[in-house]
């Protein structure tokens, strides 16, 4: 078992690490106050290639593995998780599912686009009554000539305002059940289609999060993804996918946290030395570092299995997302708590990623829903 | 008698400051080794300088030559290699500035005179010379020895040391200027940095932020607080290479410096006037509104 | 257009407390990150610039350990198409002259119009390197390098003086530039260029394959040796004010009053 990344994926991992430091974590905070979908943040990383990691080179993508995607998410929300949450959304979420189960015209046509961020992507699953419950979706789509129809509503759309691209899951035929799902690649300019307010979030603020509205919107049949009926496994399998970038982005988070934790504790001194020498502190950076490595490794392992072309990871998957989560929130509680006062203010970032990890545990799938998902991969007969 | 040379350096007329910095360590040098110190003149229609170096140096080497007029690391180089070879000096002193580091290595190179560069303090035990100069941006001091040779080179950091007045009246001597050919490298003009729209050098007050400002977000606190004083906000090398201020911000370091550095240890303290052990994110606000009081109260 | 770029890899020291070690002549090692040194890397971009502009080959040529590995194969994911590592141990603690002294023996080998280096090592500040191996091959050099302009294998150059001022330059290349920072801004490699970087080739050199003699090199081969590392005098010239923010802005706020600039 070789534990060690590449000899690529250290470099990438050292070349994100400064792009991100130089270019990245001087607008963080900014972006955070103002809501401001970061446009110059995504074009410089579109010209790195960071948009399109996995998409292979001959669509115009980096053509880089699952790991190195993660490693890309973890550096980049280490500073600003906005930021990252965009990264794994157009990669995983938009340009994934496309490279899956798209059919060779909707990659040519699709993909370079995602990669190149001509366009950025976004998925709509969630409704405004169906997040975890994806049997209980509500939204339509009825062949119409050509066309097929699409009729509903879709929540919490990450990229929503912004991508020109869309991958959205509604229901061709409800009497099938969850067999009955079908997804669509949606374009940004689709009649009868439109975008709602942008969410005032508590965090990840500045991700361009809306509501879309489909009204008897004309989605061209070839734009149909996969076949009929096949929306609920293109569905689960893009959100395996994602649940390792997800996971990425709490460890980077996380690792943020601890890192700004560990800089603050040797500066700050109270009675009369600095605080890093007090053991109840020393304790929270211990906790904070150990499930920080134990959630990275899982991460990497789910990727690990992933590469590998390993038929099924929804396990390791959904281990890797609920557990970095439940990291990521103890590691910034703890890096407020270390930051004392000043932590609570938004002079220091913390802050930031006290609000922005609370996502970790309820999008991608719920804390509890990846706990059922673990259960069930152990109980099923 | 194996003299200490100092080169002195100047430049549109006007002789520099390193120079005489030079000249007042070397005779401290020369004092307690007993042997002359030299001043070595290169330039045209310098004679001037020549009076003013006499009044620091037991001699002053003076070599006149139209070729020397503009200073050439390889005219200068190949002025210097056979004074030196010739006269044996026991330790030369350069300037560490933009013209000392263009000339020493290559000097050193082909005379072979061992070389030690950016030295804040240097010292003669016997026969032999011991250097000090700062490494990893100054958070260390090292010292330097020079295994046993002829002779030795140095290039001294500008205001390392003290100046004082000497007032003596040592000899001129023209010197002949060995043939020089005409340089692969040819002077053409200097060029003054473009004027921005702020000239730092006008300003009574400046506040400069470096590296650890972190977020351009930070620099309004800076020039807000750098106007209440009065001033004008200015930043180091590494911000303007970033691209977050014009390079007519860029200081220097001369005026009363406050410097306000985390560590006890930061090298800026040994340039600043003040210095406070903080963070510049507390103590800026509070000074701000201290300033505030003071004003209107 | 053939050009030759020197890089080190050197500790990343800006942020982190350094120690110095149990011999008295090195630092503590084990906890410290390595990067390109800051100037090299603007020297490497502009190779890679003027590659861009003139067509050629960009040489990336460093003397260090096997970790500099590491950090030649980022600078072939920038622009660099070959990388030669000189390293013995008997390179070891090589002062300002020795160091130039086998960076030049290996140049020498190869064709070039251009030698960049940085303008001054973030370790060792010696500014040294760059003119030396300049004197050792035998051509025309430029410090501080600000601006390059080729045409017709004539350099014209700005070198950065003090106070902004700036000297031009010129003459024929093969020439040697030490390149100052803030002269361009160094691209990040893309995903795709450091994929391409892993099929480069990285050459390495040792002491007996440059034909050099031991002696001519490392500590035996050095004429200024570090005898020893003490931490600089705190606050030689700083009055330092003690205290909290509060107290510290007061006395402050009295300095500047005193001092009529308020």
């Amino acid at each position: 078992m070789d534990f060690d990344l590449t000899q690529d994926q250290r470099l990438v991992q050292e070349m994100v690490r400064k792009f991100a430091v130089n270019e990245l974590e001087p607008v963080a905070s900014e972006i955070d106050k103002t809501g401001e979908f970061p446009w110059s943040n995504i074009k410089k990383m579109a010209e790195l290639g960071l948009l399109g990691v996995i998409v292979p080179e001959e669509y115009g993508g980096a053509g880089l593995d699952f790991l190195s995607l993660a490693i890309v998410i973890e550096e980049i929300s280490k500073v600003c998780a906005s930021t990252g949450v965009i990264v794994a959304v157009n990669n995983s979420l938009a340009a994934y599912p496309i490279l899956a189960f798209g059919d060779v015209k909707q990659r040519q046509k699709y993909l370079p686009v995602l990669a190149r961020a001509e366009q950025i992507g976004a998925i709509g699953l969630t409704e405004p009554n169906a997040g975890s419950d994806v049997a209980g979706l509500e939204s339509t789509a009825v062949v119409d000539g050509d066309y097929y129809r699409l009729n509903g509503t879709k929540r919490f759309i990450t990229n929503g305002v912004e991508a020109g691209v869309y991958v959205i899951f509604a229901y061709t035929d409800k009497t099938k059940g969850h067999k009955g799902l079908s997804a669509f690649i949606v374009d940004g300019d689709t009649p009868g289609f439109s975008r709602g307010d942008h969410e005032d979030l508590m965090g990840l603020r500045a991700t361009g999060n809306c509501e879309l509205i489909f009204e008897d919107a004309k989605v061209p049949k070839e734009n149909l993804l996969g076949e009929e009926g096949q929306g609920f496994k293109i569905g689960m399998h893009t959100l395996d996918v994602s649940r390792i970038d997800i996971g990425a982005q709490s460890v980077g988070i996380a690792q943020g946290a601890l890192e700004a934790s560990v800089k603050y504790a040797k500066e700050r001194t109270a009675f009369g030395k600095p605080i890093a020498q007090f053991q109840l502190i020393q304790a929270m950076v211990a906790e904070m570092a150990t499930q920080i490595e134990a959630a990275r490794f899982l991460v990497y392992h789910a990727a690990y299995l992933k590469d590998k072309q390993v038929p099924r990871f929804s396990k390791e998957a959904s281990m890797a997302k609920w557990f970095a989560a439940e990291a990521c929130l103890n590691a910034v509680r703890k890096a407020v708590q270390v930051h004392g006062g000043y932590g609570y203010t938004k002079d220091y970032p913390v802050e930031r990623y006290y609000r922005d990890a609370k996502c970790m545990e309820i999008y991608e799938g719920t804390t509890e829903i990846q706990k059922i998902v673990i259960a069930r991969s152990l109980l099923k007969d | 008698m194996r003299d200490i040379f100092v080169l002195a350096e100047h430049r549109r007329g006007e002789l520099r400051d390193i120079t005489i910095e030079m000249l007042t360590k070397g005779r401290e040098l020369a004092e307690c080794c007993g042997v002359p110190l030299t001043a070595v003149l290169l330039g045209h229609g310098v004679d001037r300088f020549a009076e003013k170096l006499a009044s620091y140096a037991d001699t002053v080497v003076l070599i006149d030559h139209p070729q020397l007029e503009n200073f050439n690391s390889e005219t200068y180089q190949a002025a210097l290699s056979p004074l030196l070879e010739d006269r044996q000096p026991f330790l030369t002193l350069i300037g560490h500035t933009a013209f000392g580091i263009d000339v020493a290595p290559r000097l050193s190179a082909q005379s072979n005179i061992p070389l030690a560069t950016d030295c804040i303090d240097i010292r003669c035990e016997d026969d032999r010379v011991f250097a000090v100069r700062q490494i990893y941006g100054g958070k260390l001091n090292a010292e330097v020895s020079y295994e046993n040779a002829p002779q030795y080179l140095a290039t001294i950091r500008p205001a390392s040391f003290p100046v004082r007045e000497y007032g003596l009246k040592g000899e001129i001597v023209r010197t002949d200027c060995p043939a020089l050919k005409t340089p692969e490298r040819e002077f053409l003009e200097y060029v003054e940095a473009p004027a921005g729209e702020v000239d730092i050098t006008q300003a009574d007050v400046i506040v400069a932020v470096g590296r650890g400002i972190k977020e351009k977000e930070t620099l309004p606190l800076v020039e807000e607080l750098a106007k209440s004083l009065g001033g004008v906000l200015a930043c180091s090398r590494p911000i303007v290479d970033a691209g977050w201020l014009p390079k007519d911000r860029q200081v220097g370091s001369s005026g009363t410096i406050v410097a306000i550095n985390k560590y006890p240890n930061a090298p800026v303290f040994n340039e600043a006037d003040y210095g406070i052990v903080g963070d510049l994110f507390k103590v800026l606000p509070t000074l701000k509104e201290k300033i505030a009081e003071l004003k209107s109260g | 257009m053939e050009i030759v770029v020197c890089m080190k890899r050197v500790p990343e020291t800006g942020d982190a407390e350094i120690a110095v070690d149990s011999t008295g002549r090195d630092i503590v090692r084990d906890r410290l990150t390595y990067d390109i040194n800051e100037s090299d890397n603007y020297a490497l971009e502009e190779a890679v610039l003027l590659k861009e502009k003139f067509g050629g080959t960009v040489t990336l040529v460093s003397m260090g350990p096997p970790e500099t590995d590491e950090t030649l194969r980022m600078g072939l994911a920038k622009g660099g198409d070959v990388a030669v590592r000189l390293w013995d141990h008997r390179f070891a603690r090589s002062d300002g002259h020795a160091t130039a002294f086998v960076l030049a023996k290996a140049i020498r080998e190869m064709e070039f119009d251009l030698v960049l280096t940085g303008c001054i090592a973030t370790d060792d500040g010696r500014t040294q390197v760059g003119v030396t191996i300049a004197a050792l091959l035998g051509i025309p050099h430029a410090t501080y390098v600000m601006k390059v302009d080729i045409e017709d294998g004539i350099a014209t150059v700005q070198s950065e003086l003090e106070g902004g001022l700036i000297a031009v330059n010129r003459m024929k290349t093969p020439a040697l530039f030490t390149i100052q920072t803030g002269i361009n801004e160094p691209r990040y490699p893309s995903l795709i260029s450091i994929k391409k970087a892993t099929a480069k080739e990285i050459r390495t050199l040792t002491l007996d394959d440059l034909g050099l003699e031991a002696s001519s090199a490392g500590e035996e081969g050095s004429k200024t040796k570090i005898v020893k590392l003490t931490p600089p005098p705190v606050g030689k010239r700083a009055e330092i004010l003690e205290g909290a923010p509060e107290v510290v802005s007061a006395r402050l706020t009295e300095i500047f009053k005193e001092k009529g600039m308020i």
